[in-house]
């Protein structure tokens, strides 16, 4: 992910999520984005391909009866 | 009455007939009406039900038919909590006229064991975001300083238990939001492990870091009332399915040889401190160490890799959650989840994925980091409360906070009350334990609040109404 977003790019997000802000709420957007492309960063180690994400659910006697 | 009971101390003059509920409901309400036009505690007091479950109480203990020690102690329920056939507006414009047709499993569980339902109280909107000055009711506003913040989202409930309105309540905590307030507001608060708690009934912020869970004055009053609430309930797809043992049996067996891991470098280099959250951190250890129990470092990932990782998962989770509203009714939220909302569409799939992946290596961490220690410590808040026009709007790019961790790794976590900085306003530690090791990470919080004085100061302004 870029650490900056140009317009063009915002506006497409921004339409495929279905959202419409204010001109006002797309500046404090590109404004926020580095932060958000910061913490994606953060996230993004190398790790194995083997590497599960964190489970949401775990089988339990209900599922088995 | 001349004091604000804990609920420990209700219950047992209830039990022996020393307290009428009926008397301690009427006191509760006097309370609200003298202060919450300032304090803005509760969004709806509903006094005729409080009025008939307390006597509904009293008729069960008179009759010797007590359901234990929440019988009749009046309690508040943030209002992102169903109740069935009472307004539920999650303190949102949206939701104005939301009357639920069934009650939340917590609200269920709480009337079984015959609490007396005070009212809905305020909340961050949707538990997110906030202060908020842009929707129908105000936010909730601290006791100790009235122009400063309670911390959210669970505001209105830490407010009320610290004015003494409620003697406690529910908040719900999917990155800080029952032990954010329970910091500045100087009570206590406990997010159980993920799971002990159902979430059914209660509206998500974010699916797997949500957590709801007691808040109260102490951590005993916290064990009560999480004695009532856990356990395994099918109407959540996360519930735990665990025995639950007794939350109180630990208390008061000292803690001598216990071993707390303090994670220096969270709120020493990570997110520095105030001064006096510092201090109360640092009085605390040395409590604890004279109290016996053993003192060792702890190191971890920097703060700011759970905070992305939590962070990233909230806003994307959040948004799925609302993803309908977002897109129909944008401008009916407040500026503040709007620009939740928002930020949502800046997290790709792949980045949501990564997130989730990360959790369980941080998760990882925090369990090996933990092998031989009873519970880490921490900072609570970064600082004592801020001034309520004072809270930036645009909150990503802030510093980590200390919260987040617990809800990431879903390990059981609490505040409680460490003394008072800066204003003379509350400041608090986090205490966290291992998953499902509630009982011992209770019984450490209600020693050092038995050790030190700080539960025997209210604030000033509920104090004066009671000595009146």
């Amino acid at each position: 992910m870029p650490p900056e977003l140009d317009e063009d790019a915002l506006e497409y997000l921004i339409a495929r999520a279905g959202l419409s802000p204010t001109a006002e709420q797309m500046a404090g957007l590109k404004a926020a984005y580095p932060h958000v492309a910061a913490m994606a960063a953060n996230v993004r180690k190398p790790r194995g391909r083997m590497a599960e994400p964190v489970l949401t659910y775990g089988f339990a006697e209900e599922d088995l009866a | 009455m001349s004091d604000i009971p804990t609920i420990a101390a209700a219950a047992k003059l209830i039990a022996a007939r020393k307290l009428s509920p009926v008397e301690l409901a009427r006191a509760c309400l006097d309370r609200v009406y003298s202060l919450d036009s300032t304090l803005h505690s509760f969004l709806l007091v509903t006094e005729e039900k409080a009025m008939a479950d307390a006597r509904a109480a009293e008729a069960a203990i008179m009759a010797g038919r007590s359901t234990g020690p929440l019988c009749g102690i009046p309690i508040g329920l943030k209002d992102i909590v169903d109740t069935k056939g009472i307004r539920t507006t999650c303190h949102s414009k949206i939701l104005t006229d939301n009357i639920p047709d069934t009650d939340a499993t917590c609200a269920v569980k709480l009337a079984e064991a015959g609490t007396v339902l005070m009212g809905k109280t305020a909340t961050h909107e949707f538990a997110d975001g906030g202060p908020s000055f842009d929707l129908p009711w105000p936010p909730a506003r601290n006791p100790w300083n009235t122009e400063h913040f309670t911390a959210g989202s669970s505001s209105g409930t830490g407010a009320g238990v610290a004015a003494g309105l409620i003697l406690g309540g529910i908040g719900t905590d999917t990155g800080g939001s029952i032990r954010g307030p329970a910091a500045l507001c100087g009570i206590a608060g406990i997010k159980p492990t993920y799971g002990l708690v159902s979430r059914a009934g209660v509206a998500p912020a974010a699916f797997t870091l949500d957590h709801i869970g007691p808040m109260a004055w102490t951590a005993e009053d916290c064990a009560l009332m999480l004695q009532a609430l856990a356990g395994h309930d099918p109407r959540d797809p996360a519930s735990a399915s665990r025995p639950i043992p007794d939350y109180t049996a630990q208390l008061g067996a000292g803690i001598k040889g216990m071993r707390i891991g303090v994670i220096h470098h969270f709120h020493e280099v990570d997110h520095k401190v105030s001064d006096g959250t510092q201090r109360g951190i640092d009085a605390a250890i040395a409590t604890f160490r004279s109290l016996g129990a053993e003192i060792t470092e702890v190191t971890l990932s920097p703060l700011a890799d759970w905070h992305a990782c939590g962070t990233l998962i909230s806003l994307t989770e959040r948004a799925s959650a609302y993803d309908e509203w977002a897109r129909t009714r944008l401008g009916d939220f407040s500026a503040r989840v709007q620009q939740r909302l928002l930020l949502g569409a800046l997290v790709s799939g792949v980045d949501y994925v990564q997130a989730v992946r990360r959790r369980r290596e941080l998760r990882a961490e925090l369990q090996a980091a933990m092998a031989g220690l009873d519970v880490v410590l921490t900072a609570a808040q970064p600082q004592e409360a801020p001034k309520i026009d004072s809270v930036p709007e645009w909150d990503v790019g802030q510093k980590p906070g200390f919260t987040m961790p617990f809800n990431v790794a879903g390990y059981p976590a609490m505040s409680i009350c460490s003394g008072f900085g800066e204003g003379d306003l509350p400041v608090a530690i986090q205490l966290v334990g291992k998953p499902f090791q509630e009982p011992t990470l209770l019984r450490i919080a209600d020693a050092f609040e038995k050790a030190t004085p700080f539960r025997a100061r209210r604030p000033a302004l509920s104090a004066a109404l009671v000595a009146a």
